[in-house]
């Protein structure tokens, strides 16, 4: 028949064509939407990021700042007593008890601030985040089971294991309300303290400096 | 996964776009919320150095002025007194910063008032080179 014949003309092979050019425009489709969806992941990973950046550093600013108080304060402590020595007996020097104690604190505030930068920088990428960039480079994985009840594939179980790798570093900076810090530090300190009030009874010095001192174990420590 | 039905040419257009802006509205929730874990997350790790930094600063001017309190408490000659005087307006400066919010203008303002305080406390107090060496690689301010 003739239009059968002109039909062919026009395309190929009429039949087969259309079927594989449905499957493809099908598939073509499909990889523009999923695109799409990355394409708006991307932004709204950037919008959040945003948006949130300065109410965490908020935040942070006043953990890391409860975090060096009393050792600030010894340090300045110290400080006094060095200069006052100093001032006191210009001819000689400044005794090492004096000298040692001061570096020992100063070398102790520098652990803290190490600790601080550690504890929210070097959570090593979780494996969400690999995925996510995976994801960003389009290497094929099984479709992303958006599963809003939290169901029983094998995606979804896949999920539960990146969050339970998730949590820990979740933990470790959001661990009740403050930055982790090692207990050790903690005890470190009221060690330093001690040393600080024996050397300020040996050096002779006012009873009220010791009273300052000792006041230092009471400030609020992070655990 | 539908493919649009066949309606007029603009139907399908209008169709098409809703579908597209769907897709991305719904990557752009999920991405918003990991977005703003990341933010709080980087923004906290900033915030706290600087908030530590900063406090260590101002707790050691705290520690120093109070400890040289207590050394001068016998003396009452004049130089002393000028001294303790000198001592008291830098701790009131002191107890009147306020680290709550990194942001406000006035936390800037306060912190160079209080560094400058800080450096005439010691011209006063006559303190040592040596030290005020060590003050600049501490805190971070020269004399």
């Amino acid at each position: 028949m003739s239009w059968v014949k002109s039909a062919s003309l026009n395309s190929e092979d009429v039949f087969d064509e259309n079927a594989d050019e449905l499957k493809l425009q099908s598939k073509e489709w499909t990889s523009n939407m999923k695109k799409r969806v990355k394409d708006g992941y991307v932004d709204g990973v950037d919008a959040g990021q945003e948006a949130s950046l300065q109410a965490g550093f908020n935040l942070g600013f006043k953990e890391g700042a409860a975090q060096t108080v009393a050792v600030g304060r010894l340090r300045g402590i110290l400080g006094a007593v060095w200069c006052w020595c100093q001032i006191q007996h210009p001819e000689k020097p400044v005794p090492t008890s004096v000298t040692d104690l001061l570096q020992r604190v100063t070398e102790h505030e520098s652990q803290i601030m190490e600790d601080i930068r550690r504890a929210l920088e070097n959570p090593p990428p979780s494996v969400s985040d690999i995925s996510e960039s995976m994801d960003a480079l389009e290497v094929e994985q099984e479709d992303p089971c958006h599963c809003k009840d939290g169901g029983n594939g094998p995606c979804c179980s896949k999920r539960d294991e990146n969050m339970d790798v998730d949590n820990p570093i979740k933990d470790q900076t959001i661990c009740s309300g403050s930055i982790s810090c090692s207990s050790s530090s903690g005890e470190s300190l009221n060690l330093l303290l001690q040393h600080c009030v024996d050397l300020v009874s040996e050096l002779g010095l006012p009873q009220e400096l010791i009273d300052h001192i000792n006041e230092l174990r009471s400030i609020n420590q992070p655990h | 996964m539908e493919m649009p039905g066949v309606y007029t040419s603009d139907d399908l257009f209008d169709s098409i776009l809703l579908a597209d802006e769907k897709f991305r509205g719904e990557g752009f929730h999920e991405g918003f919320e990991r977005g703003t874990r990341r933010g709080l997350q980087d923004g906290r790790r900033h915030g706290a150095s600087h908030g530590a930094k900063l406090s260590s600063e101002i707790s050691f001017y705290h520690g120093f002025a109070i400890a040289w309190k207590c050394l001068l408490q016998e003396s009452t000659d004049d130089k002393s007194r000028k001294r303790v005087k000198a001592l008291d307006t830098l701790l009131g400066l002191i107890q009147n910063s306020n680290l709550e919010d990194p942001q406000s203008v006035k936390l800037q303002d306060e912190t160079e008032k209080l560094r400058a305080k800080f450096r005439q406390v010691c011209s006063m107090l006559n303190i040592p080179t040596d030290f005020r060496d060590y003050i600049k690689v501490t805190e971070g301010t020269s004399f």
